[in-house]
């Protein structure tokens, strides 16, 4: 066997590929079964999202924006909405603070189960995405009476929300959130003790700390490997300083950390949206904003915590009523950056799991 | 395919070969149309929504739709998402690889027209019609599962219309 | 450790290197020469009072008459943020790379370069990788770019 020749070829995985969850191209250099190197391309859905907003106004803007991260396009509403209150100024009512917590709790739940749902399809078990998406429904059918949009909200605006919610949006809402905690434990009856599942994530695409922070990843990633690190307690926004919640961090920083994070953090958003929805008054949803409205010149870079670690928008202002310059940061992009780092001498099976496990979603990155 | 193309010329010659013609066509579209194989092509927002059409509540399968993940084994290409000028030549390259006879369903305001990316984007390619040739268009930014639904039962009613003659190469 | 303090601690340990500029709302904003970026860096990550470990983002910013990289960095132990700007000559603009003191910045830099057309000194892979290979039309994030069949929205 010694003198058996062996030769490392390059393989092409993607910009369509179903697990690398959108288009993302990575030409991997094999030998045999082992990635000896990664190298990502991106840009296959490089819109100009950048561009476009230079040229319309603020309110134009935010639907613009909700297209760069789809999957919690509230939060995209949010920290622009945000960066522009901040730069004019504006105090947000009472009400629309509490209305826009569950929004983005409920839609950090949404988001981090179509995580669950398609890393388990990418590992092999297709069962947990059928029930991570039924469990999905809930959560679009409460939006959907809200805004009327499943995907795409457009519901923050500067100075508030657009809509109040509907009467039985609170009652429905404690049993959506109710269902989902009850049904985030039968997930983890479901997989953490089945063998295949431990094989094929514990130990799978470890990630230090040290790494980790050299590389600028943040979210549930960062707090898999050890770093209490979470922007709504650590740069505080909004009204979270109101709430008690934990903040889920595991040491390990291998796959099957990623996911136990993720799981632990749905339940936590679960407890905020519960004491969100007791603390809730009557009382107006949006401050006065005209369509048109000009913030003062200055610049301001904003971040919240997205279900894929920081998001963020540098937003510069020239005192007029388009912005300057718009310059979105998603969480992916440093995590994609890092995969080569991760990915690197590990089996093809597990470059498939690691990549499940960072949770890319590509408009994100490429914008 | 080149006999079944053929099939009205000589079946048509005989007495009642009519009859003949019209059965294999309806066999064939019968079974065509109620076995789409959609390939699992999503690039943006509207893929979410055909993800969500093929799981637990909307259920792709009962049209018996299966999504599969290489273009030699889909029937369907379901351009779900923005294509961009450097996805197009993939797109076509994939729709290519597909066996014929084979269709295209147009998701998204994206895949008409652009979408809300039409004006001021420099990377977007505006419209996928001149790539690739579209059977049904369904709009909406994205599209609500119930019109993906709506629009894939459409492609099956325009597939159950056809005549063995049409089938072509497009 | 609050924006004041910070402010005022940056101002009397770093006052030949950074100055406040207004313009920052909400956040610290501090302008930088060019020449001294990689040793503010260094300096402002190295520094026990601040330790600015954690590298959030990088943009260009076109004002048609110069360029400007705005450079937004936080610290995860001492839960501060700051921003600091290069200004840069609107002809032939290049920055140095500060890849070597956060890795992080390898992409936002190549992006940089892509859209702006700003150049980046001892970058380990300046390569296209956001627009296609045979793109040949310029810098798309400037403010005077114009292709045949770039469709202007209507005037607001």
């Amino acid at each position: 066997m010694t003198d058996l020749r062996t030769e490392e070829f390059e393989i092409n995985m993607g910009p369509h590929h179903p697990s690398t969850h959108g288009v993302c191209r990575l030409l991997l250099t094999m030998d045999g079964e082992k990635v000896v190197k990664v190298v990502p391309y991106i840009g296959y859905l490089h819109r100009a999202i950048e561009k476009i907003c230079e040229n319309r106004t603020y309110a134009m803007c935010i639907p613009i924006l909700d297209r760069f991260e789809y999957v919690t396009a509230m939060s995209c509403n949010y920290v622009f909405s945000l960066a522009a209150e901040r730069l004019a100024g504006i105090e947000v009512p009472e009400r629309a603070e509490y209305l826009r917590v569950i929004m983005l709790e409920l839609n950090r739940i949404a988001s981090h189960l179509i995580f669950f749902g398609t890393t388990a399809m990418d590992i092999g078990a297709l069962t947990p995405f059928l029930y991570a998406l039924r469990e999905r429904e809930y959560i679009m059918d409460l939006f959907e009476m809200t805004c009327g949009q499943r995907l795409t909200y457009n519901y923050i605006r500067v100075g508030g929300v657009s809509k109040d919610i509907p009467e039985k949006f609170i009652p429905q809402c404690r049993e959506t959130i109710a269902t989902i905690t009850d049904k985030v434990e039968e997930y983890k009856r479901l997989l953490n003790g089945n063998p295949i599942w431990k094989v094929r994530t514990i130990g799978i695409g470890k990630l230090d700390a040290e790494l980790a922070l050299a590389y600028g990843v943040s979210g549930p990633i960062l707090r898999a490997s050890g770093v209490d690190y979470d922007l709504r307690r650590d740069d505080p926004y909004s009204i979270y300083d109101r709430f008690d919640y934990k903040i889920p961090v595991y040491q390990n920083g291998d796959v099957f950390d990623r996911y136990m994070v993720r799981l632990d953090e749905i339940q936590e958003s679960c407890k905020i949206v519960a004491q969100a929805l007791d603390g809730i008054e009557e009382g107006p949803i949006r401050a006065k904003v005209s369509p048109n409205f000009k913030p003062a010149a200055g610049e301001t870079y904003t971040r919240i915590e997205n279900s894929r670690g920081e998001m963020g928008v540098y937003l510069v202002s020239d005192g007029t009523k388009k912005p300057f310059r718009v310059k979105a940061r998603g969480g992916s992009y440093p995590h994609l950056q890092l995969l080569p780092e991760v990915a690197t001498n590990c089996l093809i099976a597990d470059l498939v799991a690691i990549f499940a496990s960072f949770d890319v979603i590509l408009p994100e990155v490429d914008r | 395919m080149g006999i079944i193309k053929k099939l009205p010329v000589y079946s048509e010659k005989i007495p009642g070969g009519g009859i003949v013609t019209t059965s294999v066509e309806q066999i064939l579209n019968f079974a065509q149309a109620k076995s789409l194989w959609y390939l699992l092509f999503g690039t943006a927002c509207c893929a979410i929504e055909l993800m969500c059409t093929g799981a637990s509540r909307y259920d792709f399968d009962r049209l018996g739709m299966i999504f599969r993940a290489s273009p030699r084994q889909a029937d369907l290409i379901i351009a779900a998402g923005t294509i961009t000028k450097k996805m197009a030549p993939r797109l076509r390259t994939l729709y290519d690889q597909m066996a014929e006879p084979r269709y295209v369903i147009a998701m998204g305001g994206c895949t008409i027209k652009g979408g809300p990316f039409y004006y001021d984007s420099y990377s977007v390619e505006k419209g996928i019609d001149h790539i690739i040739p579209v059977d049904v268009y369904i709009p909406g930014c994205p599209p609500r599962p119930e019109s993906l639904l709506e629009g894939c039962i459409t492609l099956q009613k325009q597939i159950q219309k056809r005549k063995l003659g049409d089938w072509q190469e497009k | 450790m609050t924006n004041e303090e910070l402010k005022s601690y940056i101002e009397t340990n770093y006052a030949s290197l950074l100055t406040h500029n207004e313009a920052g709302k909400y956040d610290l904003l501090f302008i930088v020469d060019a020449a001294n970026l990689v040793s503010v860096c260094e300096k402002l990550r190295d520094d026990s009072e601040l330790l600015f470990d954690y590298f959030c983002n990088l943009g260009g910013i076109d004002t048609t008459e110069k360029f400007e990289a705005v450079y937004n960095i936080a610290s995860t132990k001492k839960k501060i943020r700051l921003d600091i700007k290069v200004i840069l000559p609107h002809e032939n603009p290049a920055v140095d790379s500060v890849q070597t003191v956060w890795p992080a910045a390898n992409w936002y830099e190549r992006e940089m370069w892509e859209l702006y057309g700003i150049h980046i000194n001892n970058h380990d892979n300046l390569t296209r990788f956001l627009l296609h290979d045979e793109w040949d039309e310029g810098y798309p994030m400037r403010k005077d770019w114009d292709a045949p069949d770039f469709i202007r929205f209507p005037d607001l």
